[in-house]
């Protein structure tokens, strides 16, 4: 029974497996399932078995981790029989250990050895700036409380704030004027689409100094592959959660996916009768699924006429405040970018822990809702707050409004009003990659005497869904990273849409897309959360409306355009950790403290049951029932890269 | 705890391949840190640590898998397991996936996973696994029913649960086949899934909803009193006698004892299951399970109330040695597994 078996094929018929043709590809079949789990190519000489459970131990390693499991249960065993006379029970200590990164059972069990054998550290001392040896991360990150119930550690995030709260005041609508009176709200989603997402791309050459770049690069990218496309893999899982197995549910989605089979094969006739088979279909359906069906036909029919040439009305559409206004409802009606913000808070908090001097930059600043939070967290700091830096990245304003601006004073008032050292710039940039490092980090003038001469600044750099667009353009992103790289910064926090929509062919960018999104519509439908009174049951309308407009633009751009036009380039957790590594990034594990809350706040904000968090390979994601719909993670400069 | 930890970990390290040793120690660590001792669970924590695999209609192996949401207003999630539906499509499309796997009779496999009722959920990288062999193995579908799971739901949540998936399958038309179209059922389960199972099955005698078959594998029974295995066994195989009270104190109502019928089926409590058309069962002991005195207890009960049943005992083997395809045990069982399936699916 010790012996190590051979998985044969007993010939024909169903065996120990099935020996089809499949099972040629049945080793990349194995890694395939391996790679689900979020494995990469250095996992070589790891148990195989183990593998495909979820656990990486290098079979080399085995019997140290045994060693190890013995060891901690001997430990544990000991001090819980000293406190009671329940052995079987595990004492507090271990259960409010904040643990990383489950998967690598061999680090997991040496963070929890050395929690049993040393006692509790006082709060940290600022680490070094020099980016730390890898197998110490755990201890940096480690804040154990000693007390006997259960608490959250000392670092703690505020719950996100709605947005009015925070600021004391509503947020600024976008000025009618400029949408010349056309602005056609989802509220009626079969009706014309906002704004064109081509516009969106149009609208970045408002302002002089990048028109000429991006008129040429526009043209330039335009039918070439990008950069984005992933290289060759097994082929990747697709993850399907079907909520509606109404009979009409499942011929619409047969009718989408032949006409997208249709637009694939260039056979736009086809395409064409079958846009409209689906609006009729669409019509009899309930729910989210008519919604979705409505955009991505929508967005089908887009691409089959190639609406050219933009009209002036498309252009005035298209603007980044009502881009904004979008996104605050999207923010108000589910839990995603509420997580987002907290998650991401998490890391940055955990990571300026002892700083005295920190610096915040956001690639994609919009409304500043991230930050009230944090600055909140910073204040309530045991030790006190440090001075907090904020450099918030926006677009230009086709109304020259200076919302970037505006956002600061908000922000600064609030950082007045609870005791905050606070100083903020906004940088306009039509892309992250007209930005150099120098220009985040130089500070201006005003300085004078509240610059602590000795300290150095620990920066940190917040990506919100922004990564994704630069895989529009070749380099872009690796120009980004590099200068994120020279920015030296002790934490990058990224998050983004958990799909590959950026890969192989227009069918399976919109098969991923279709379920995708079809989950998303799903989410916001299902997990709206108790809205007590009828005038908060209307105000959850609205936003849920406004929120599917916001996911329409996204679906709009996934299927209808393409080359730089084409900037939902969403990309999963695994494809971003090969992009990061090849950066020079290292993983900066989120905990189980940040799991926790980010679920606790869920079931506050989110009512809905369907909402999961979990965790991946020391990332965390939000999902509706079981598919990842949205990813946290965080990253340090490597320690090759730091040198 | 009898016996030394010491002497446990060398008794049970000899039983099993290393790597097996290394998972259930894993299992029984975290487990030991999730398990208050007011009876509280430390679900997120759980939740953290339990390795997840997500639903994938690309076929891995022959197999897809898909998870539906039974009842829109039920919060009940269930993945399907099937073989991969033949399409030119590289990758099914939705109506694909509910298209009957074959012509000719199939089973469908209701299953329910392990975990002593608070453990695991259907998308535990362990079940997934497990379900997707059985498939390979049968050409079966599987449904693998995620029921809500102790302390936070006592009983009889975890059955109500069964039985609506059974329920959902039994009108499901392209679960049936055959030139008969019926509805080939097979209720499977490890651990408290075992123990799902049997109570779904009575449910469903007494409904008149025909079950092909019954599959216990290390089936979680119980009772007042203390085996002599459960004496002998006490914490030598990666179980505690500690640790069993404790789950069914989190499942079973409160104030109730062991020998309530949930946990103790043939005890004092227990209602008859003569003259009822109850299934056939293939029951799997492990022979260093420490509740195998009540297993074989249950598979004594089912024989006496004029039930089929097919003891496979296992002497050597302990808890979760289906989990991992490296020994006897798991090709052995698979194959009465296979045989008891193929067998009755006529």
């Amino acid at each position: 029974m010790k012996r190590e078996h051979q998985e044969t094929g007993a010939g024909g018929g169903s065996g120990y497996h099935v020996a089809t043709a499949a099972d040629m590809a049945g080793a990349k079949g194995k890694m395939t399932a391996a790679s689900s789990m979020g494995m990469e190519d250095d996992d070589c000489g790891v148990d195989e078995l183990l593998a495909a459970l979820g656990y990486k131990v290098r079979s080399s390693d085995m019997a140290d981790v045994a060693q190890k499991l013995e060891q901690l249960e001997m430990a544990m065993a000991s001090t819980a029989a000293a406190a009671s006379d329940d052995a079987s029970v595990l004492p507090q200590i271990a259960s409010d250990t904040v643990h990383y990164d489950p998967s690598h059972l061999a680090a997991w069990l040496d963070s929890m050895l050395s929690e049993l054998n040393a006692p509790p550290p006082p709060l940290p001392p600022p680490p070094p700036v020099a980016a730390a040896v890898h197998q110490h991360h755990h201890q940096r990150f480690d804040v154990s409380t000693a007390s006997a119930v259960s608490e959250p550690p000392a670092i703690t995030t505020v719950a996100p704030l709605r947005p009015s709260d925070a600021y004391g005041f509503k947020p600024v609508p976008p000025p009618a004027a400029a949408s010349g009176g056309r602005v056609v709200y989802g509220l009626d989603p079969q009706s014309e689409m906002i704004v064109s997402p081509r516009d969106q791309k149009r609208k970045r050459t408002c302002s002089p100094s990048s028109s000429s770049s991006w008129g040429a690069e526009a043209g330039r990218a335009r039918g070439s592959r990008t950069e984005g496309a992933s290289s060759a893999k097994p082929a990747a899982a697709l993850p399907v959660v079907v909520v509606d197995t109404q009979e009409t549910g499942i011929r619409l989605v047969h009718a989408l996916m032949a006409c997208a089979e249709a637009v694939q094969q260039e056979n736009l006739k086809a395409a064409d009768a079958l846009v409209k088979h689906i609006s009729v279909l669409a019509a009899s359906q309930d729910g989210p699924m008519r919604k979705v069906a409505g955009y991505f036909a929508e967005a089908i029919a887009r691409r089959i006429y190639r609406r050219r040439p933009l009209s002036q009305v498309d252009r005035a559409l298209d603007s980044p405040a009502l881009e904004d206004l979008l996104h605050l409802h999207f923010y108000e009606s589910c839990p995603y970018l509420k997580f987002a913000h907290f998650t991401a808070n998490q890391a940055i908090l955990e990571a300026f822990s002892g700083c005295r001097r920190v610096h915040v930059i956001d690639f994609g600043m919009r409304q500043g809702l991230q930050w009230p939070a944090l600055l909140q967290a910073l204040a309530l700091r045991p030790g006190g707050p440090p001075s907090l830096r904020l450099t918030g990245i926006g677009p230009p304003q086709s109304d020259h409004s200076d919302a970037l601006q505006q956002v600061g004073w908000k922000l600064d008032m609030l950082a007045k009003t609870i005791g905050v050292d606070f100083r903020y710039r906004g940088f306009v940039a039509s892309s992250l990659a007209d930005l150099e490092s120098r220009m985040l980090l130089e500070r201006d003038g005003s300085e004078g005497d509240r610059d602590d001469a000795g300290e150095e600044e620990a920066v940190a750099v917040n990506s919100v869904m922004e990564l994704h667009r630069l895989l529009a353009r070749t380099g872009a992103l690796e120009k980004v990273l590099r200068m994120v790289l020279a920015v030296r910064p002790r934490i990058v926090t990224v998050v983004e849409e958990e799909a590959n929509h950026n890969g192989g062919t227009f069918l399976d960018r919109f098969t991923e897309a279709l379920h995708y999104y079809s989950s998303m519509f799903d989410s916001l439908e299902g997990g709206g959360g108790q809205a007590a009174a009828a005038g908060e049951e209307e105000q959850q309308q609205k936003h849920r409306a406004m929120a599917e407009a916001y996911l329409g633009r996204q679906i709009c751009n996934v299927v209808a355009c393409e080359g730089a036009e084409r900037t939902e380039r969403h990309e999963t957790l695994g494809q971003w950790r090969v992009r990061m590594a090849r950066a020079g990034f290292e993983p900066a594990h989120l905990g189980s403290n940040a799991f926790k809350q980010a679920s606790m706040l869920l079931a506050l904000y989110a009512g809905g049951d369907g909402f999961r968090v979990e965790e991946t390979d020391g990332c965390l994601t939000l999902g509706w029932h079981t598919r990842p719909l949205i990813a946290t993670s965080a990253w340090r400069v490597s320690a090759a890269s730091a040198h | 705890m009898a016996g030394s930890n010491e002497v446990n970990a060398n008794e049970s390290k000899m039983a099993v391949p290393l790597n097996t040793w290394v998972l259930i120690s894993n299992f029984k660590l975290a487990y030991n840190m999730l398990r208050r001792p007011d009876g509280t669970f430390d679900r997120h924590l759980a939740e953290f640590l339990d390795r997840k695999v997500p639903a994938n209609a690309t076929p891995v192996n022959g197999v897809i898998s898909f998870d539906v949401l039974i009842g829109r207003t039920s919060k009940l999630l269930s993945r399907i397991y099937r073989p991969a539906p033949s399409t030119s499509a590289a990758v099914p499309l939705l109506a694909d996936l509910y298209q009957p796997p074959s012509a000719d009779p199939f089973p469908v496999i209701i299953f329910f996973h392990g975990g002593s009722f608070a453990h695991s959920s259907s998308n535990s990288a362990i079940y997934d696994s497990l379900c997707r062999r059985f498939v390979s193995l049968c050409g079966a579908v599987v449904v693998s029913v995620n029921y809500r799971r102790s302390p936070e739901y006592k009983y009889p949540c975890a059955y109500d649960d069964g039985w609506a998936a059974l329920k959902w399958a039994s009108a499901e038309p392209w679960l049936q086949s055959g030139k008969d179209a019926k509805f080939r059922v097979f209720l499977a389960g490890d651990s408290s899934g075992g123990n799902i199972a049997h109570h779904v099955a009575v449910r469903a005698a007494e409904s008149g909803i025909e079950v092909s078959g019954n599959i216990l594998l290390n089936p979680m029974f119980g009772g007042n009193c203390r085996t002599e295995s459960e004496k002998r066994l006490d914490g030598k195989y990666f179980v505690t006698i500690r640790d069993r009270d404790w789950y069914w104190k989190a499942y079973l109502p409160e104030g109730a004892d062991r020998d309530h019928p949930a946990c103790n089926p043939f005890g004092p409590n227990a209602a008859k299951l003569d003259g009822l058309p109850f299934t056939k069962s293939l029951i799997i002991v492990a022979g260093l399970d420490l509740v195998q005195d009540w297993q074989l207890a249950y598979a004594d009960g089912l024989k006496k109330a004029g039930h089929s049943v097919k003891l496979v005992y296992r002497e050597q083997a302990t808890i979760g040695f289906y989990l991992l395809p490296n020994t006897d045990h798991f090709y052995q069982v698979m194959d009465e597994i296979k045989n008891f399936v193929m067998t009755n699916v006529q």
